[in-house]
């Protein structure tokens, strides 16, 4: 049994900081090969579960060994038609590989992202793999918001007949995936050829910013929300209106446009940067600044590593690259008059844990410090836009769009899914909520409950 | 939308939706399994060989064995395993159930007797009368079964393969299959033998005889039952080259239709079975490996080669390597070539100029940390470079002499 998996070479860090490209070697005919071998193909695979899609990973990897690479792709497909994007951002160290069978061997587990981009890779050569499409039905459903949710639901729905249009604020679809997630991890020409591949199956793009649902209601039968989780949240301490002090999706957003040369980025260059929050927001985020030349970045986070629920990967990553990490550690103020002058912070001791696991914190009794940084993101959560979900006039508990077990929000006809309803997920769980929310609308429309 | 290429075949006037079939073996074992291989997409399946009640069957307990190969587990198979136990009347009912759940897929069923005309011929019709599409006979089985009569001891004898073909037609009231074992001197006298009987068409092969093994601590042989062991059947990967072989050189033989066995774990290489000339093909050692599941990638790899190759139907391409395959006296002997390495994919692992060295014509210089380099005066041409080089593909190829 072949052990030890396939580690592609990377761009090391001092290199690979000086750019914002991809920094992992793809698999080749040689690699995948050898890692297709290690799969066991496992019947009833665990792998398979820790999908939110539930992409047939045994059977894609399986066809990889045999050759069979086109076959692959379309086993990834038609399970995911973000199949390539996620290859390339899913956290696969806590969804599939992390159940890998080859774990309980004491090896590590099938590099099943990284086949996964393999067989991606292999498809867009000769155009990704299409899927027949059900005779329209003329019958039409709005999509308010083109992220990862909004297209998958749009490309079911599509696919099983139905006209459908997709609404959002920004140019082009893609939401997050061109605005939010940066190339180092992705080359952008991937969610843009999956999403491409999705308005070839008929569905039309308008960019326009809906805020409210009416006037669609009386035109479409049914309304699917994917408005994502869009609006920062906020630290609460004084000094957060100063500027210098950013807020992370705001940051990177602006950093993606930077790329895509539509504005400039924001001069980090030989600052010292604070990033506060420990998901995979802030470590992005920290990562983001080292690439705009800070001559220091730290990231602030109230609790252990152990807490910290961004994966092992991209803490290594930001490590490598110089991030200094500063555990239970929490700011209280950002000092400064015009401009941001320091951080004053409070170093943070774990207590005992409550109802939910979480260790619960308390500020360490004179622990007072004051970290020396020019600039400070925060990175502390995100929300659905709540303006917006107001006028949407839909039911909202704990400030997410509510819904049933069939995606439907309160409004009839109405249903939602993605960050607006998970309150902010990986990109496979945007993606499978609007597959599934796509197969309760046509339940619905088809005269089902 | 592309049309996808036809993968429908037809065997003795059945139509197969997919040239892909159960061969007789533990997989089909029972009416139930062949239903489930069915259900997941199997064109056709033989059933485990039926024999006459009388005839007694046994199992031995612990009847397989693996070959593997530094980090591959399984390259051979063995079994010691005989034919079925069950009862031909516990057949008919499954045959009956399995055709009236499944009336467009093909189901074969598997022979055996003594050699006796009269059993051969009763079940015979027997079986055909139950309602299978085809018979296959099962003059193949190595083990167990030959020490007794039947099985690899009927195809090693064409006076036994004459009568028993015969009979078996007399009974049948439908096509014919005879299934050959690779374990004889000249596979296509055998295989000729069965086509003048009458056989409608000719599966091969069955399990070639061997030892898989030998326990270097306790000397026993493998598989071991109560501490002995005997030869077996060897089955899996690395039996694949005899089976082609065997394929082959029946289908330049013969003008019956040829059903491909040996060693196909995959789509390619049913499709090597195909272009020497088998119509269809039979599999059992990767699905008792994997499961029947294993079909989903069959059916797919095979439309897309066919695709790619810009073939409409699967049949274009039964037959197609035949004319290339002549004898050794044919070849052209004027064909020169020498091996040239680039030395740009060279890694420089001095595999090429050991192996030249010691098993070859000592044509490849190597010195550590530079690339190998053909002497092209001393190259033979004997390939042993080309076949080994870990760097392939792309590292050694052939450069034509002036």
């Amino acid at each position: 049994m072949s052990a030890g998996r396939i580690h592609p070479p990377v761009i090391p860090p001092q290199d690979r900081i000086k750019g914002f490209d991809p920094y992992v070697a793809n698999l080749n005919d040689r690699t995948a090969l050898y890692e297709s071998t290690r799969c066991f193909m496992c019947f009833d695979a665990p792998c398979i579960s820790g999908c939110p899609t539930r992409i047939n990973i045994p059977e894609f990897i399986y066809r990889i060994k045999t050759g069979n690479y086109r076959g692959a792709a379309k086993v990834i497909r038609e399970s995911n038609v973000f199949g390539g994007e996620c290859g390339y951002v899913c956290p696969v160290e806590r969804l599939c590989e992390v159940r890998c069978i080859r774990n309980n061997l004491n090896d590590e587990p099938v590099a099943i992202g990284l086949l996964q981009r393999f067989a991606y890779e292999k498809e867009k050569q000769k155009g990704l793999v299409k899927f027949d499409q059900a005779k329209r039905k003329n019958k039409k459903v709005a999509v308010v918001g083109a992220g990862p949710s909004g297209m998958s639901a749009a490309y079911e729905l599509a696919l099983k007949g139905y006209d459908v249009t997709v609404f959002d604020a920004n140019p082009a679809p893609g939401g997050l995936l061109l605005y939010g997630i940066l190339p180092w991890k992705v080359a952008w020409s991937v969610p843009e050829n999956e999403v491409r591949n999705i308005l070839e199956y008929g569905v039309e793009f308008t960019h326009k910013r809906v805020n409210d649902l009416s006037p669609l209601l009386k035109e479409y039968a049914a309304v699917f929300i994917g408005i994502g989780s869009t609006v920062c949240a906020r630290c609460r301490i004084a000094g957060e209106d100063l500027p210098g002090v950013f807020l992370a999706e705001d940051f990177l957003c602006s950093v993606a446009k930077s790329i895509k040369g539509e504005c400039k980025a924001p001069d980090l260059k030989g600052k010292r940067v604070a990033v506060v929050g420990g998901g995979d927001t802030a470590l992005d985020a920290a990562c983001a600044s080292i690439r705009l030349g800070a001559a220091k970045v730290f990231l602030l986070y109230r609790r252990s590593v152990k807490e910290m629920p961004s994966v092992a990967y991209s803490r290594n990553q930001a490590r490598e690259e110089g991030v200094e990490f500063m555990f239970l550690t929490a700011p209280t103020k950002v000092k400064g008059g015009k401009k941001v002058e320091g951080m004053e912070c409070v170093r943070m001791e774990l207590g005992p844990k409550d109802a939910s696991g979480r260790s619960g914190i308390k500020p360490m009794e004179g622990s007072d410090f004051t970290l020396d940084v020019e600039c400070v993101i925060m990175a502390v959560g995100q929300e659905p836009d709540q303006g917006t979900l107001k006028s949407f006039g839909v039911a909202v508990k704990n400030g997410l769009v509510k819904v049933d077990d069939n995606y439907a929000t309160s409004l009839k006809g109405v249903f939602a899914g993605g960050d607006a309803v998970n309150g902010g997920d990986t990109v496979v769980e945007a993606a499978a909520e609007g597959k599934k929310a796509a197969a309760a609308i046509d339940k619905y429309l088809s005269g089902g409950k | 939308m592309v049309t996808k290429p036809d993968i429908s075949v037809k065997l003795c006037g059945c139509e197969l939706e997919n040239p892909f079939m159960l061969s007789s073996a533990p997989p089909t074992c029972t009416g139930e399994m062949i239903c489930n291989a069915f259900e997941h997409g199997w064109g056709g399946a033989v059933t485990k060989t039926i024999k006459p009640d009388k005839t007694p069957v046994y199992d031995l307990d612990n009847r397989f064995g693996v070959m593997g190969f530094e980090d591959k587990q399984m390259v051979v198979f063995e079994n010691i395993e005989e034919v079925t136990k069950r009862k031909v009347g516990e057949w008919v009912r499954d045959i009956k159930d399995i055709k009236k759940k499944f009336p467009e897929k093909v189901l074969i069923g598997s022979l055996m007797a003594e050699p006796i005309e009269d059993d051969w011929e009763n079940l015979a019709r027997t079986i055909s009368e139950a309602g299978v599409d085809m018979l296959e006979l099962n003059f193949g089985c190595p083990h167990g079964m030959p020490e007794r009569g039947m099985g690899a001891f009927c195809g090693q004898r064409p006076d036994l393969i004459t009568k028993l073909t015969k009979a078996a037609k007399r009974g049948s009231s439908v096509p014919v299959m005879v299934k050959l074992t690779p374990n004889v001197t000249d596979i296509t006298f055998m295989a000729k033998t069965a086509s003048d009987s009458g056989a409608d068409a000719i599966s091969a092969i069955n399990t070639v005889l061997g030892l898989i093994g030998v326990n270097l601590d306790t000397f026993e042989p493998i598989p071991t039952v109560d501490g002995r062991s005997t030869f077996g059947g060897m089955s899996g990967p690395g039996m694949k080259p005899i089976g082609v072989r065997c394929v082959a050189q029946i289908a330049q033989a013969v003008n019956i239709p040829v059903s491909g066995i040996g060693g196909i774990s995959d789509w390619r290489d049913a499709v090597e079975y195909m272009l020497v000339g088998a119509s269809n093909v039979q599999v059992c050692t990767s699905v008792m490996w994997r499961g029947y599941r294993i079909i989903g990638d069959f059916v797919d790899g095979l439309s897309r080669y066919l695709g790619d190759k810009g073939f409409s139907s699967v049949n274009e391409i039964v037959g197609l390597t035949l004319p290339k395959l002549t004898s050794w006296s044919a070849l052209n002997k004027n064909w020169s070539v020498v091996a040239s390495i680039n030395k740009d994919v060279c890694i420089k692992c001095g595999l090429c100029h050991v192996a030249c060295r010691d098993g070859g014509y000592q044509a490849i210089n190597f010195k550590q940390g530079e690339a190998a380099e053909v002497v092209d005066e001393k190259c033979d041409a004997c390939s042993l470079c080309y076949n080994l080089c870990p760097a392939q593909p792309g590292c050694i190829t052939w450069k034509r002499c002036p």
